[in-house]
């Protein structure tokens, strides 16, 4: 499970990135986190994973203070990145064995990383190749593997389908759907409003820090998504008279 | 997990274009470098024993007790094949004088046929591995951090449950373990070409030594790999941390060394050797003035001299050094009363000149201190001081030669005052005594043109120098060479120490974001 509470960040320059934010993730649900750049999506990950201080309030992972006991409350949380780069040197299976024994996972075979790699989709032939050879979709894939290998209960993953062709999206989204119900809580910030209604139990919409608006999927399915964005972003490009 | 990320960072690396540059590069470099130096110390090796068989023979000719001023031969040490310090500037001859005590040596230790070639071929094995090592380091470290930060690498490795400070170590360790590699190339390099070369023996302590210095070389890599670490994790891009790091290369590498010495000649003042030789020529003309003035007149008057000198045969050069034959037991007696006198004053003399000698050459020293301080602001500058200790080629190893040869020449001195040598015929001739007539008899001798043959100086037996003291040098061992660069290896550990510190902290604030 995965909590905000009253949590918030202003940076060294006075900006206020997170305003008293509120957020509770349980076990098999996925929450998607809208909002446009610098609306404090990304913060609020790089404060689940103690990448930067809060300001105020605090961060629970499965009820661990990740300021406290940040290494302790990793242990339960994977990570996808907006632009999986890894080790170009490295093959996909070579990046996975690195990772996975970072993330604890030491005794891992040849096989059970190949396993992994056909789970998400990657095609056989590219299980040994280099990974600077591989496109954004077929990094991304490998990111996702790393997160599922260290199977830890909770996944956050940054603009994941960046970038992405509708395929490889689509393929993304398929095991994310099977993350979630095997139990996981997934936190999915992102600018993609189509692949959020696919996926997500509850939407959260973020404007200048500030978590404006929430909605069980029921509700934003009922209401039209797009329509709710739109008005609150540009709520947000008005000029000020 | 510590083992896990150096191994991944070192393979990342040995994989790397960079290190296959690095490798071809010492390939290169280290080889010309290293038999250049084994030709010069071949050349050095070849100039040493004709100059000790030169010294040898002419100590074996000597006839009389003022000839006897043996000339030490400074052997080549094989370990300057590595580091050459003040060596290359110093000489191998020592000439021991009574009237002058030893401060240089002269001749030219590091000759080469062509004299214009020697500053272009004066870069030894240490120097080399100094500048290349820094740079490698710097080249391998410069983008630690910022690489993986660019690549987004870094925060997947600190999601996963790592610590910073796992991280850090891992990457430092695997870094340093990519150099390893590297810095043993080098090294077994210039050992094969070494151990191939015939001429060059090195015993089992240079061994030591040569394996302390590998030591140390490990601890200088570390430093430059924490110094281009602690630029990067200052640097929000690796574009930025390489231009620092090279900025930081050239001043550790090759602007201290020069700030050092010109600092060290402006700022310590040393004596001109213009006035220098103007006090000395000042004393020496005391001394031959007090001993025509004051010595041969008195002891013209004791002997009631008031005659002509006469030799059949006179040979004299400088120090003091007569040898007379076919001449009046008169003058024999004139002359040896007037060395008995004159050769105590020429070694009060010698006491004189040397305390300004010394002022002079206490100057050059406390420059080459001020150098040394100067210079261990870089741990190029430890790092080469260390290993010019250990390889026996600095400063205080010069001097300890030096105190020794003086200490010969002391012995020497007392050798001749117990035997009282300096008031002995043989001090002056040596023609048997009892074959020396008066100076009637001599006249009437040399009138007759049917001269003796102990009448040439040539004809005359040689000295006896059983029991004459010999000069012998002890090098010190390595756990005194040791305790006299202890100041430099703490230091050098101690930057080492800081740095790690310095750098994890600033990792630590690292915004990877």
């Amino acid at each position: 499970m995965l909590q905000a509470i009253d949590l918030s960040k202003r940076y060294e320059d006075d900006v206020l990135a997170l305003d008293a934010v509120n957020l509770e993730i349980k076990e098999g649900e996925v929450f998607c986190l809208l909002g446009a750049n610098g609306a404090g999506k990304t913060t609020t990950i790089n404060l689940f994973l103690n990448f930067i201080d809060p300001s105020g309030g605090k961060v629970l992972i499965n009820g661990i203070d990740a300021t406290k006991d940040p290494l302790e409350a990793k242990k339960h949380v994977s990570y996808v990145s907006e632009n999986v780069m890894l080790y170009g040197n490295f093959s996909a299976r070579q990046n996975l064995d690195f990772f996975a024994k970072l993330g604890g996972k030491q005794n891992l075979s040849k096989e059970d990383y190949y396993r992994h790699m056909r789970e998400v989709g990657l095609q056989e032939i590219a299980f040994e190749k280099k990974l600077k050879t591989f496109s954004k979709g077929m990094r991304q894939k490998v990111g996702l593997t790393i997160a599922i290998i260290k199977d830890a209960t909770n996944i956050l993953l940054d603009e994941p389908t960046s970038g992405l062709d509708p395929k490889a999206a689509s393929e993304l989204m398929q095991i994310l759907h099977q993350q979630k119900n095997m139990g996981k809580s997934i936190l999915m910030c992102t600018h993609d409003i189509f692949r959020a209604k696919a996926i997500a139990d509850r939407v959260g919409i973020m404007k200048e820090g500030r978590l404006v608006m929430v909605r069980s999927r029921e509700e934003f399915l009922e209401d039209d998504l797009e329509r709710i964005y739109m008005d609150y972003m540009q709520e947000m490009s008005l000029p000020v008279e | 997990m510590i083992w896990h990320i150096a191994r991944k960072e070192f393979f990342l690396n040995v994989i790397s274009v960079r290190f296959a540059v690095s490798l071809i590069l010492c390939l290169l470099i280290i080889p010309f470098t290293t038999v250049i130096n084994i030709d010069d110390y071949r050349n050095q090796v070849r100039l040493y024993h004709m100059d000790k068989q030169k010294a040898e023979n002419d100590l074996k000719k000597t006839r009389v007790y003022s000839g006897l001023r043996p000339e030490i031969i400074k052997p080549p040490n094989p370990l300057s094949t590595f580091c050459k310090g003040i060596d290359r500037n110093m000489g191998n001859r020592v000439k021991i004088y009574f009237g002058d005590i030893p401060s240089l040596p002269e001749g030219k230790a590091s000759l080469r046929d062509n004299p214009f070639l020697n500053s272009f071929f004066s870069i030894d094995f240490i120097r080399v591995l100094s500048i290349l090592l820094s740079v490698l380091a710097l080249i391998f470290s410069y983008d630690l951090f910022t690489r993986e930060k660019e690549e987004g690498t870094m925060r997947l490795a600190l999601s996963a449950g790592i610590s910073r400070s796992t991280l850090f170590v891992g990457k430092i360790l695997g870094v340093l373990l990519s150099l390893i590699p590297v810095l043993i190339v080098n090294y077994l390099l210039c050992i094969l070409i070494i151990l191939f070369s015939e001429d060059i023996s090195i015993n089992s302590e240079d061994w030591i030594n040569l394996l302390l210095i590998f030591v140390f070389s490990i601890v200088y890599i570390l430093i430059f790999i924490l110094i281009g670490a602690y630029i990067s994790s200052r640097s929000k891009q690796s574009s930025i941390s390489i231009v620092v790091c090279l900025l930081c290369w050239i001043w550790f590498a090759f602007l201290v060394p020069i700030i050092a010495s010109y600092s060290a000649e402006s700022f310590v003042r040393v004596q001109l050797s213009d006035n220098l030789k103007y006090s000395i020529d000042e004393l020496n003309a005391e001394f031959y003035s007090k001993v025509d003035n004051e010595i041969t007149p008195k002891v013209e008057k004791e002997l009631n001299w008031n005659g002509q000198k006469g030799f059949w045969w006179y040979s004299g050069s400088y120090d003091g050094y007569e040898e007379i034959s076919g001449t009046g037991l008169e003058i024999v007696e004139l002359e040896r009363r007037t060395k008995a006198l004159s050769e105590p004053l020429r070694i009060d003399y010698a006491d004189k000149k040397w305390a300004i000698i010394k002022e002079n050459q206490d100057g050059f020293i406390r420059q080459n201190r001020f150098q040394n301080a100067i210079y261990s602001l870089s741990p190029s500058g430890l790092f080469e001081m260390v290993a010019e200790q250990l390889c026996r080629t600095d400063a205080k190893a010069f001097l300890a030669y030096m105190d020794d040869v003086r200490e010969y020449r002391e012995t020497l001195i007392e050798y001749f005052v117990q035997n009282n040598l300096f008031e002995s015929y043989r001090y002056i001739t040596a023609q048997p005594v009892d074959q020396i007539l008066s100076m009637e008899e001599t006249k009437k001798i040399a009138n007759s043109g049917n001269i003796p043959d102990c009448w040439s100086n040539n004809n005359n037996p040689v000295l006896d120098l059983t029991g004459v003291p010999m000069f012998q040098y002890e090098q010190a061992n390595t756990r005194n060479l040791i305790s006299l660069s202890l100041v430099k290896i703490i230091i050098l550990l101690s930057v080492c120490v800081v740095l790690v510190v310095m750098t994890q902290r600033s990792f630590n604030r690292y915004d990877i974001r």
